[in-house]
């Protein structure tokens, strides 16, 4: 009997292991319906293994994992729509076949509606009785996204949707995106785009080395982290240098630099510093960005080699 | 639609809606056809060049040297042609040669010099004719019966005593055309030879040595219609062997053309990644269900075109009684197990394997199994109730051909025989089908190497 309340995703304790290595350790998570949640984290932290997780592909050596009020394996398969990271379309098939093919997967059974409606939306109707081996590999990850999404399920998982895009796909997809979760849909989707993420997601979880290092909104994840940044411009070719006092790391993004404060520091002996050295035209405190969060969690280590 | 039936639908179109399969089902027979059409054209191709032999008598007078040119003049003439004149056997040129003297050295000398004669080309070989060859056997040497086989008439001959022999040397141990006509040319003289001195009327005991034929005969009928007995049919031992001969290797034909592709696209579809897709949406064991009722599909296609076809030769050509109702019923039974039961093991290979090269090597012991029905079933057709071929029939690998066979020949086996067969090979394909159900769903998401013999051993005990 499915829900149709209560979380989308729950997961509980689960730990999942490939021989000696622990793809994901004790992993709790509770993806509410109706929400974007993003999953980032470096290569290998073991994001495809949770996705994968929660369709069932893969079954976890412990906990349980709740999918749409189910945790009888595959039973609201039907109702969650997937996109794998590496993308898998029969070649010598024709688009429409394919889809119609994955759309009888998912149990839908007249999909020739919605496939038409979702062809003229991604701008893929003239490619319809062409074979997948002409498409290009921004229409056959539109193509493998329509095959996602076209059975309407209640939740779906995107592994990097946005990997290998060019702009304009990207933001047709991401517009795509952005209508499934107005339809109604909970979507989760992994993603190395900060910025993407930041846009979208209601929530965000990071999963580094098998553990979850954040969860929550952009903005708790955020204050979390307290406002230790300044973003500054200085007058002409001026630079902050790196040996400034209070400075723990100096990132330069070519019109304006950013600085995090080390534990403590007011951010005001820092202007009076910068000032000292010419003139400011831009000094503002800031939260950190998403990215840099995830490089200070990711890569302390050379975060610590930098500063040195 | 259970997904299993998407699944089958896919592959079943996947195969049948192409060139390649259009293609294959049209090759096979013509390449059946070409075969058979070849060897009528090349029957007569033979090697008609003159070969030359050299002929030792060492028999008092030399007489059947002197028989043996005579012969070979007449069927150089005449015995090597066709009825228009045209040579179509080889010719053989004799060159009697003296003997050597009877020491055995001289003897040894004598064939070591025609010996190299053969090895330089100006002899194809020699024959040598014992010095004795017109004694009469010792009684007891000589089998019961008149066989003429060459093994009996061996064992007939006393060890050693070349004397009661007609030796043959040659480089060419595999030419048969001279010895099958000079052994029965100098037997005969021989024979003769021997009744003249017995003082025995050669015309009448050639009479009396006259073979009685033997007619191979169906079983007889009374006709249900007039009460009548009917004629009992001609039975054509060739015939007798062709249709259990090219059932079974339908069945083989069939097993490998569905599996192969299949094992190929299960490697596709990890290499492509599908695999990861299809499983978003169904269970591996329904995606391994899927592939396999879409070989059933595909293997029933291809069976039902083939029969098809020969059911309408045979019925233009007045055989279709040849193969009953019940035959190809058993056809069908076995066909879908076999190929549930071979196809399950493909699958597995397909799975375990991360490209097409590794599936040879894996797939060997798949191969091995599936052909040992070919080795044995020529036997299985000769004596299809013997206790060899019964036992060979319940192994479950070769049942779907071999207990096929022992049906397919008249007058047939006991019914329970296949029925207990096929519960053999089902309850075999549902072990088959279960592991390697395990061994696909651990494969499948497999990247980057093979597996090895001890894993998939885990993978089906453990998961």
């Amino acid at each position: 009997m499915s829900q149709t309340s209560g979380p989308a995703v729950a997961i509980r304790g689960v730990t999942k292991t490939f021989g000696a290595h622990t793809a994901v350790r004790d992993l709790s998570l509770t993806v509410p319906r109706g929400a974007v949640y993003g999953f980032i984290g470096p290569n290998g932290s073991g994001k495809t293994t949770t996705l994968r997780m929660i369709m069932h592909i893969l079954h976890p050596d412990s906990g349980e994992i709740e999918v749409l009020g189910e945790h009888s394996i595959r039973a609201a398969n039907d109702r969650v729509g997937y996109l794998p990271e590496e993308r898998g379309l029969y070649k010598s098939m024709t688009v429409r076949d394919v889809l119609q093919f994955y759309a009888g997967l998912k149990g839908l059974r007249r999909p020739r509606p919605a496939i038409d409606q979702w062809l003229e939306r991604m701008e893929l109707t003239a490619w319809a009785g062409k074979k997948v081996q002409a498409l290009s590999k921004g229409m056959a990850q539109k193509v493998q996204f329509i095959a996602a999404v076209v059975s309407q399920p209640e939740l779906v998982l995107l592994d990097e949707p946005f990997s290998g895009l060019d702009p304009v796909n990207l933001e047709v997809l991401r517009a795509a995106v952005l209508d499934l979760r107005r339809d109604g849909m909970t979507v989760i989707f992994s993603t190395h785009e900060m910025n993407v993420a930041e846009r979208m997601c209601d929530s965000i979880f990071m999963i580094y080395r098998g553990n979850k290092v954040l969860d929550g909104t952009l903005d708790s994840i955020q204050s979390a982290y307290g406002s230790d940044t300044l973003r500054v411009r200085l007058n002409g070719e001026g630079r902050v240098p790196a040996n400034l006092p209070g400075v723990q790391k100096l990132t330069d993004f070519g019109h304006y630099q950013e600085l995090r404060l080390a534990d403590g520091v007011d951010s005001q002996s820092v202007l009076a510093a910068l000032m000292a050295r010419g003139r400011v035209l831009h000094f503002e405190l800031a939260r950190p960005s998403l990215h840099d969060i995830f490089v200070r969690i990711a890569a302390p280590e050379t975060e610590a080699r930098d500063h040195a | 639609m259970p997904k299993a039936f998407v699944i089958a639908l896919r592959e079943y179109n996947a195969a049948v809606k192409t060139r390649a399969f259009l293609i294959s089902l049209v090759v096979f027979p013509v390449l059946i056809c070409g075969a058979v059409f070849m060897q009528w054209m090349l029957k007569d191709q033979v090697d008609t060049s003159e070969k030359r032999f050299a002929v030792i008598d060492r028999t008092p007078h030399e007489k059947l040297a002197a028989t043996l040119a005579a012969a070979s003049e007449a069927w150089n003439k005449t015995g090597g042609r066709d009825a228009s004149g045209r040579q179509t056997r080889p010719t053989f040129v004799i060159e009697r040669v003296a003997p050597s003297g009877d020491s055995p050295e001289a003897i040894a000398q004598q064939r070591f010099d025609l010996s190299e004669r053969v090895r330089q080309g100006t002899l194809f070989g020699f024959v040598e004719i014992g010095g004795r060859v017109f004694d009469l056997p010792d009684a007891a040497h000589v089998p019961p019966g008149l066989s003429d086989a060459e093994d009996d008439v061996a064992t007939a001959l006393p060890t050693g005593d070349d004397r009661l022999a007609i030796r043959y040397q040659s480089s060419s141990p595999n030419y048969e055309a001279f010895r099958k006509w000079a052994r029965p040319v100098i037997n005969q003289a021989i024979r003769e030879s021997r009744y003249a001195a017995e003082s025995l009327p050669a015309d009448k005991v050639r009479a009396a040595m006259q073979r009685v034929p033997l007619l191979t005969k169906g079983l007889t009928q009374r006709n249900p219609a007039t009460g009548q007995f009917d004629e009992a049919r001609d039975e054509n031992p060739i015939l007798s062997f062709l249709v259990p001969g090219g059932l079974l290797m339908l069945m083989f034909m069939l097993i490998l053309l569905g599996s192969t592709p299949l094992m190929q696209g299960v490697v596709e579809e990890k290499m492509q990644r599908i695999a990861e897709v299809l499983l978003g949406s169904v269970r591996p064991f329904d995606l391994m269900l899927g592939k396999l009722l879409g070989l059933v599909g595909v293997s029933v296609t291809l069976a039902a075109v083939y029969l098809s076809g020969a059911y309408w030769a045979a019925r233009h050509y007045g055989y279709a009684d040849l193969v009953s109702i019940e035959v190809l019923a058993w056809f069908l039974v076995y066909l879908v197990l076999g190929v549930l039961m071979y196809g399950s093991l493909f699958v597995a290979v397909g799975a375990a394997c991360t490209d097409l090269r590794e599936t040879q090597a894996m797939l060997w012991p798949v191969m091995f199994l599936a052909m040992i029905p070919m080795f044995v079933w020529f036997n299985v057709v000769k004596e299809p109730n013997s206790a060899f071929s019964t036992v060979a029939s319940f192994m479950p690998n070769a049942t779907p051909m071999l207990m096929l066979v022992r049906v397919a020949v008249p007058p047939g086996v006991a019914w329970w025989q296949p029925a207990l067969g096929a519960l053999s090979v089902l309850a075999a394909t549902v072990v088959c089908v279960y592991a390697a159900g395990r061994i696909f769903r651990v494969g499948l998401l497999l990247q980057g190497k093979s597996a090895t013999p001890r894993e998939l051993v885990r993978w089906i005990f453990q998961g």
